[in-house]
C-alpha cells in the first residue's frame, strides 16, 4: 500500500499550499475547508502508515467494518464504518485512481480502479457533478488548487472529450484525445494496473480480476499475469504509438494558445452554437 | 435543411394531397423502427398512406379510443444501454477483439470516433454532416494510412417520403482495404448459438435500414457496404459478447421496394377521395376536436392488412384488430394462408359443420375443413361449435 502513502504525502504538501494561498487571500471559507481536508488526509496518512507496518493486519479494519453492521446497535455511532466507503473526498479519490492510470479515463473504470487498489468505491453519478463543480472552482479562483480534476480533448474540435476525466497537471499531449488514443490509453492503462499489482505482494482479487478484463481485451495476453499483459499490451502500443503522438501532438499544439479554463475544460464554441440551434432542431430531435 | 431538389408539379400536387390527409398536425419523421415496421407488413394500404403523409399515428389512435400502450419496456432500454455501454468501454476494447477476429482487422485498425455529439453539439444535422465528412474520408484514404475503423454512433439520412429520417446505428465498422460493415448490438442472448427468430428478424431488418441509408451515403455504391450485417449479443447466460453475422439481401430488397411505393404514393393517393383528411381539428390548445366517430370513419375508408405481428410495431394495432376481428386475418399469416378465400372465421365454421354449402372455387378448402371437423368430433366427441355465431355472422 505504498502507493497510498506517497500519493497522501503530495496530497498533504498540495493542501498546505492550498491553505497558506487561502488565509494569504483573505479567504476564510476556503481556508477551513482546505484545513479539514488536511487534517482528514494526515490521519488517512496515519491509518495507512499503521496498516503498512503491519501487513498481517492489512485486512483486519476491513474484516472489523464487516463485522459490524451485525451488532450495529448505535446507528449513530462515531465516525460511520463503511465498508466500501472513504474518509477521503471524492475529487481526491478521483484523483488517486487517476495518477495510478496515468491516462484519461471513464468514470466506471476511476471507480472500479479506486476500489481494486484503494479498497473504496463510490457511485460514478457522483463523478459528473465532480468535473463541474471543479470547473466552477476553477472559473472562481484559477489555478487556486494544486490540482483539478478536468476533461480531456477531443483532437478535432478541442472540445470536451464525452465521458473521460483528467488531471489539470498533465501534459497537454496526454490530454487530447485522437482517433487512436482510446486504444493506446486502455493499452497503456492496462500495463499501469499489471505495474500496480506488480507492486502489491497479495493483489486482491478485485485488482486481479480488473487485469483480467483488461488482458481479454488485448491480442497475446491468453494468461493474465501482470508479466504478460504488459507485454503484450506494449508490443501492440508500438504499433499505434506513432500514429497517435503525431495526432496528440497537433491538437496540444491548437490547444496551448487555448485560454486557462478553455484548455482545462474544453472550448465551448460548439455547445454553445448547440444552445443557439436546438431551438430550430428541438423538433426534429424529439422525433427522433 | 431538406437538401431535395425541386418538385415538379406533379410532386407538388401529391405533397399537397398528403399534406391534407395530415391536417394541420406537423409531419412525423421517420426512425428506424417505423422504416423497419413498414418493411415487415408492405401489403398495408392504411400504414403506407399514413406514413407517406407522416401522420401522428399515435395521436389518431388515441383519438379514436385505441392508444396503443406502446414503446420498449423500461427494463429493456437500461439492459440494452448497460451492455451496450460495457461492450463499448475503453476504446471499445470487447468490441474491438471480436471484430479482429471477425473481420480479420489488421492490429494498426483501432481507430474509434464517437458520434454521439460533435464538438458537444448533439443536433442531428450537424453529426450528420461531420459523419459523411469522417465515412467519406475513411472509405477514400489510402490503403497504408487508414483514419477510421470504428465509427460509434453515426448519424445516417434517408429520405421517406420527401422527408428526412435520421438514423443512429450503434456502431458502423471498416474493414481494412475493404467495405464498411454495419454492427448492431443487442442485448438479447444468444444461447448456445441460437436467438429468437422474432428478435433477430426485427434487428435484420433494422440493420438493413441502416446498410441502405449508409450506401446512399456513400454515393449509392451497393460494394462499399457489406450486405452481412454483425449482430453483437450476450452469449449464452453469461455478459459476455459474442458476434454472429446476419444476411440482410432479402431485407433489403423489401425495404427498397417499400421505399419506392412511398415515393410512388399518388396511385394508392387515387383510390381515395380527395377530401379525405385525418386531421384532429385541434383547438389552440392543441386538443383534438374533431368528432371521434367522424375521424374513424375517415381512417375506416383506407383498408388495412392486419395481422397479429402488427401488435409489436404499429401504433393503430388496436384499431385494426378490433376491426378485424371475426376474419380469418386476425388469427396470423398462417392460419390465413391455410385457408385461402375464406374471409370470416364464421364462415370456416360454416363449410366445416356443412351448414354453408360451398361454392365451387371453395370446394376444395370446404371438404378439407369437413374432415378436419369430423376428426376433432371423433376425438373430442363434441359437435363443432360456432352454429349460432355462423348465422349472425352470415347475416351481416
Amino acid at each position: 500500500m505504498a502507493e497510498t502513502i506517497e500519493a497522501l504525502e503530495r496530497r498533504i504538501d498540495g493542501l498546505r499550499v492550498a491553505v497558506r494561498e487561502a488565509v494569504l487571500a483573505g479567504d476564510r471559507a476556503l481556508a477551513s475547508a482546505h484545513r479539514a481536508s488536511l487534517k482528514r488526509a494526515e490521519q488517512a496518512w496515519e491509518d495507512a502508515l499503521v496498516t503498512a507496518t503491519a501487513p498481517d493486519a492489512q485486512t483486519a479494519p476491513h474484516a472489523q467494518a464487516a463485522s459490524q453492521p451485525g451488532q450495529a446497535t448505535h446507528p449513530q455511532a462515531r465516525e460511520p464504518a463503511e465498508p466500501t466507503g472513504s474518509l477521503l473526498p471524492l475529487r481526491e479519490q478521483v484523483y488517486e485512481a487517476l495518477s495510478l492510470l496515468q491516462v484519461p479515463a471513464a468514470p466506471k473504470l476511476i471507480a472500479t480502479v479506486h476500489e481494486a487498489f484503494f479498497g473504496a468505491t463510490f457511485p460514478t453519478s457522483r463523478v459528473t457533478s465532480l468535473k463541474r463543480d471543479e470547473e466552477r472552482s476553477f472559473r472562481a479562483a484559477p489555478f487556486s488548487r494544486p490540482y483539478y480534476i478536468c476533461a480531456a480533448l477531443s483532437a478535432d474540435y478541442l472540445a470536451p472529450s464525452r465521458g473521460l476525466l483528467a488531471v489539470s497537471t498533465w501534459p497537454l499531449e496526454r490530454r487530447a484525445i485522437g482517433s487512436l488514443s482510446p486504444r493506446v490509453d486502455f493499452l497503456t492503462a492496462a500495463i499501469r494496473v499489471a505495474e500496480a499489482i506488480e507492486r502489491i505482494p497479495e493483489p486482491p482479487p478485485a485488482a486481479r480480476r480488473l487485469l483480467q478484463r483488461f488482458a481479454a481485451s488485448i491480442p497475446g495476453a491468453s494468461s493474465p499475469g501482470p508479466a504478460t499483459v504488459k507485454e503484450a499490451a506494449a508490443a501492440e502500443l508500438t504499433v499505434h504509438k506513432d500514429a497517435d503522438d503525431r495526432a496528440r501532438g497537433a491538437a496540444a499544439a491548437r490547444a496551448r494558445p487555448l485560454a486557462g479554463a478553455e484548455q482545462l475544460f474544453g472550448t465551448m464554441s460548439f455547445r454553445e452554437l448547440a444552445i443557439q440551434t436546438s431551438g430550430r432542431t428541438a423538433g426534429r430531435a424529439a422525433a427522433e | 435543411m431538406s437538401a431535395s431538389p425541386r418538385p415538379s408539379p406533379a410532386q407538388a400536387q401529391t405533397q399537397a394531397r398528403l399534406d391534407r390527409l395530415r391536417g394541420r398536425a406537423l409531419p412525423v419523421n421517420h426512425n428506424a423502427r417505423t422504416i423497419a415496421a413498414l418493411a415487415a407488413n408492405p401489403g398495408c394500404s392504411r400504414r403506407a398512406l399514413m406514413d407517406a403523409a407522416g401522420v401522428d399515428k399515435q395521436q389518431v389512435a388515441t383519438h379514436v379510443g385505441f392508444p396503443a400502450p406502446f414503446g420498449q419496456s423500461q427494463f429493456a432500454i437500461a439492459r440494452g444501454n448497460a451492455f451496450e455501454a460495457q461492450v463499448k468501454e475503453g476504446g471499445a476494447a470487447q468490441l474491438l477483439t471480436l471484430l479482429r477476429e471477425h473481420l480479420g482487422l489488421d492490429v494498426g485498425q483501432a481507430h474509434y470516433h464517437d458520434l454521439n455529439d460533435v464538438g458537444g453539439n448533439e443536433a442531428a444535422l450537424v453529426r450528420h454532416g461531420r459523419t459523411r465528412q469522417l465515412l467519406t474520408g475513411a472509405a477514400l484514404s489510402a490503403p497504408g494510412e487508414a483514419t477510421g475503423t470504428m465509427f460509434d454512433h453515426p448519424m445516417l439520412r434517408l429520405a421517406v417520403g420527401g422527408r428526412h429520417a435520421y438514423l443512429e446505428p450503434d456502431l458502423i465498422a471498416l474493414q481494412y482495404q475493404g467495405r464498411f460493415h454495419v454492427v448492431e448490438i443487442k442485448s438479447f442472448a444468444i444461447i448456445d448459438g441460437q436467438a429468437d427468430p422474432a428478435k433477430v428478424a426485427a434487428a435484420a431488418i433494422q440493420s438493413a435500414v441502416y446498410v441502405h441509408a449508409l450506401r446512399d451515403l456513400l454515393g449509392g455504391d451497393q460494394g462499399r457496404v457489406h450486405y452481412e450485417t454483425i449482430l453483437v449479443a450476450p452469449r449464452d447466460f453469461s455478459s459476455q459478447p459474442t458476434v454472429s453475422t446476419v444476411d440482410v439481401r432479402r431485407q433489403l430488397t423489401v425495404l427498397r421496394r417499400q421505399l419506392d411505393r412511398i415515393a410512388s404514393v399518388e396511385g394508392l393517393l387515387d383510390l381515395y377521395p380527395a377530401e379525405l383528411t385525418f386531421d384532429l381539428d385541434p383547438d389552440p390548445g392543441g386538443r383534438p376536436q374533431r368528432p371521434p366517430g367522424e375521424l374513424a370513419g375517415a381512417i375506416g375508408q383506407v383498408t388495412a392488412n392486419y395481422t397479429p405481428d402488427c401488435l409489436a410495431t404499429c401504433d393503430l394495432c388496436f384499431l385494426c384488430r378490433d376491426e378485424a376481428a371475426g376474419t380469418t386475418g386476425a388469427l396470423g399469416r398462417s392460419v390465413r394462408t391455410d385457408l385461402g378465400g375464406v374471409e370470416h372465421a364464421g364462415q370456416v365454421l360454416g363449410l366445416a359443420a356443412g351448414t354453408l354449402p360451398p361454392s365451387q372455387e371453395r370446394a376444395e378448402i370446404a371438404a378439407q375443413l369437413t374432415r378436419a371437423a369430423r376428426l376433432r368430433t371423433e376425438l373430442l366427441g363434441t359437435q363443432l361449435l360456432g352454429t349460432q355465431l355462423l348465422n349472425t355472422d352470415l347475416a351481416t
